[in-house]
């Protein structure tokens, strides 16, 4: 337990201070501010440039990023990978915004933007918990609003549909991780993630090796939902094809980063990397004989390449682009999984880019996914289709949009200079350090499917003939701005991508120093 | 902890799922069966149902009940409050009226947008 000290624990949670300072002016502002036509869009402009300058106070106001330290008694674990969540999941609430603006029935009413920000600050939190019930209470400050979210579009039918369906996979999903991490506080005495790691080395524990088990499957189940690997993917194409489109972003990012930030430090923090000593040889958390690792590692290695094959495959047959993209999040968790896996590797090198590619990996896909929603809301708010054919010729229609969204697809599909090919090669690395090679080369070939329907997509938009062609497409300015500075930083991402990724090997290294290894 | 320690309530929900099951089917082979109408009425003794069990309720009272349940919170969150208000000292009254400042924001939102009219 850390001890509590307010005055020293007030800048790990900088971020979350300034969203909750937010959302409340944002609240008056909607109360408050005279019915005009710019309403909405004024609260959306203050919504989304507060959240871009909230993306900066990790670099001002904050504690030593080089190191990884508990704050609020316990319930909060400053380092540079928390921070590096919380950019990303601010810059994904500031862009969400933003692209919301002209998206009829949605970005017209100011709860949208301030549900945005609640969701964002869950987020935030939930990057950088450190404890079972901080946990919890942080994955449904995510959760909670983005059923909301989901069902937005009260007039449509497909809107409401897919809010209820989120909600009850999603609370189904809750009950299961609540009812593991019960466990976890029953057989260890504690709900703090590294006291549950002590915990289990003690005796009282040995010789339940079966409840330990069945508690880990239980947590790996509940956030298996949330970042829709496969089995538990079922809600997400219904979801992501209801929702109206800014919140598939949203989910898509927001709550995906978040909960890979914080699955990756349960797993790191309460089931213990195999303790790393000066010579890199290590020793294994030893219960009955047999290794909890062992059992996890194997667990996330099948859900690994289960989300990769059935994501790919089932991604080749679709017709409407937001399934298309539904089944290609499943995959990228996939891929992202495979990261969560090679935690197991032995060597503290190997550690650390394992968590340093999966905070790349979210970071790059952060960007890369929100640029195609942001292409999608504008086609279909133009057009009113959403069908991939409907794209076609759309380079002789809006040849920037056409131009953005290839730079987006190219990165999902990890082709150099985008940012996705760093992700992917970082994240290959990190199974192989692992000893994890045959995982890799499911990577590898999945990787290889998937080329084919991304780029079915762009050769559509720059080479088919559509019926619509004579007529151009419009480009607000505020989605022309969102659409330039997100391929931007993918390209800078995939053309310079150490800067982040040795911020996130530090951070790594700070995380495997605190366990004490 | 081992799971024979269990065992006395293992041992319990089994006598007691076939002490029920067999006090149901003795009834049933050797007690009279005789329904009346009145008998498969919802309440045997009371009064007589008037119409279907799911009836029409305003929405309004579900936005009274969200708006109560806010209230509810900040009485259960002060009452703890006030009772260890001395030990927690400046630091309770400052976080106190942190929360109460949320409420209070959450309380003009909801009037200015006119969820406390009825009508």
């Amino acid at each position: 337990m850390g001890e509590f000290n307010v005055w020293t624990s007030l800048p790990a949670v900088a971020p979350e201070i300034g969203l909750t300072i937010l959302a409340a002016v944002v609240l008056l502002l909607d109360a408050y501010l005279p019915k005009e036509k710019n309403r909405a869009r004024n609260i959306a402009f203050v919504s989304a440039v507060s959240m871009a300058v909230l993306a900066l106070t990790p670099f001002i106001w904050a504690p030593a990023p080089n190191t990884s330290e508990l704050f609020w008694g316990g319930m909060v674990r400053h380092d540079a990978l928390g921070q590096l969540f919380d950019v990303m999941i601010l810059l994904a609430g500031a862009i969400t915004v933003m692209i919301a603006v002209d998206d009829s029935g949605v970005g017209r009413r100011g709860e949208f933007h301030l549900i945005v920000i609640i969701v964002t600050l869950g987020g935030c939190i939930l990057s950088s918990s450190a404890d079972l019930v901080m946990i919890f209470v942080a994955l449904e400050t995510v959760s909670i609003p983005l059923y909301v979210l989901a069902a937005f579009r009260r007039e449509d039918n497909k809107s409401s549909e897919s809010g209820l369906k989120y909600f009850l996979f999603g609370s189904f999903a809750s009950a299961i991780l609540l009812y593991g991490f019960s466990f976890l506080y029953g057989l260890t005495g504690s709900t703090q993630l590294t006291a549950i790691a002590a915990g289990l080395n003690s005796e009282i524990v040995s010789g339940n090796l079966v409840a330990v088990l069945a508690a880990l499957l239980m947590v790996i189940v509940g956030f298996g939902f949330k970042i829709s690997a496969v089995p538990f993917h079922f809600w997400t194409p219904d979801v992501y094809e209801g929702a109206p489109t800014p919140v598939t972003a949203f989910v898509s990012v927001a709550s995906k980063a978040g909960s890979f930030a914080v699955f990756m430090r349960f797993l790191i923090e309460a089931f213990g990397l195999p303790a790393v000593s000066a010579d890199a040889t290590s020793t294994l958390v030893v219960i009955d004989g047999q290794t909890i690792q062992t059992f996890w590692v194997n667990l996330l290695t099948v859900f690994s390449i289960l989300s990769m094959t059935v994501g790919n495959v089932l991604a080749l047959r679709q017709k409407n682009f937001k399934r298309l993209l539904a089944y290609s999040s499943i995959a990228q968790a996939g891929y992202t999984l495979m990261g969560l896996a090679a935690l197991q590797a032995q060597s503290a090198i190997g550690q650390d880019i394992a968590m340093a590619s999966i905070t790349f990996y979210m970071f790059m896909y952060t960007f890369t996914n929100l640029v195609i929603f942001a292409g999608i809301i504008l086609f279909v708010e133009a057009t009113g289709r959403e069908n991939i054919a409907d794209f076609a010729g759309l380079q002789r229609r809006s040849p920037w949009l056409a131009l953005a969204m290839t730079i987006g697809l190219l990165s999902l599909a990890g082709i150099p200079p985008a940012a996705g090919f760093f992700g992917k090669l970082f994240l290959f690395q990190a199974a192989v350090e692992a000893n994890l090679v045959g995982l890799a080369m499911i990577g590898v070939l999945n990787a290889i499917v998937a080329l084919y329907y991304y780029l079915i997509i762009i050769k559509i938009m720059y080479v088919d003939q559509g019926i619509d062609e004579d007529k151009p497409l419009a480009m607000p300015r505020s989605y022309a701005w969102v659409l330039g500075i997100t391929s931007v930083v993918i390209i800078i991402l995939g053309v310079i991508p150490t800067p982040i990724f040795d911020l996130a090997q530090q951070g790594a290294a700070a995380v495997r120093l605190a366990m004490g290894s | 902890m081992a799971l024979e320690q269990f065992a006395p309530a293992g041992v319990m929900i089994i006598i007691a799922t076939i002490l029920a099951f067999i006090i149901l089917v003795i009834s049933r082979i050797f007690g009279p069966h005789r329904p009346t109408f009145r008998k498969n009425a919802p309440y045997e003794s009371g009064m007589k149902p008037i119409g279907p069990a799911q009836r029409r309720v305003p929405v309004r009272f579900y936005l009274v009940a969200v708006l109560f349940i806010i209230f509810d919170v900040e009485v259960i969150f002060f009452l703890p409050w006030a009772v260890a208000m001395r030990d927690l000292g400046v630091y309770g009254l400052i976080v106190m009226g942190v929360f109460t400042l949320m409420l209070i924001v959450g309380f003009i939102y909801e009037w200015k947008k006119g969820a406390l009219e009825w009508e």
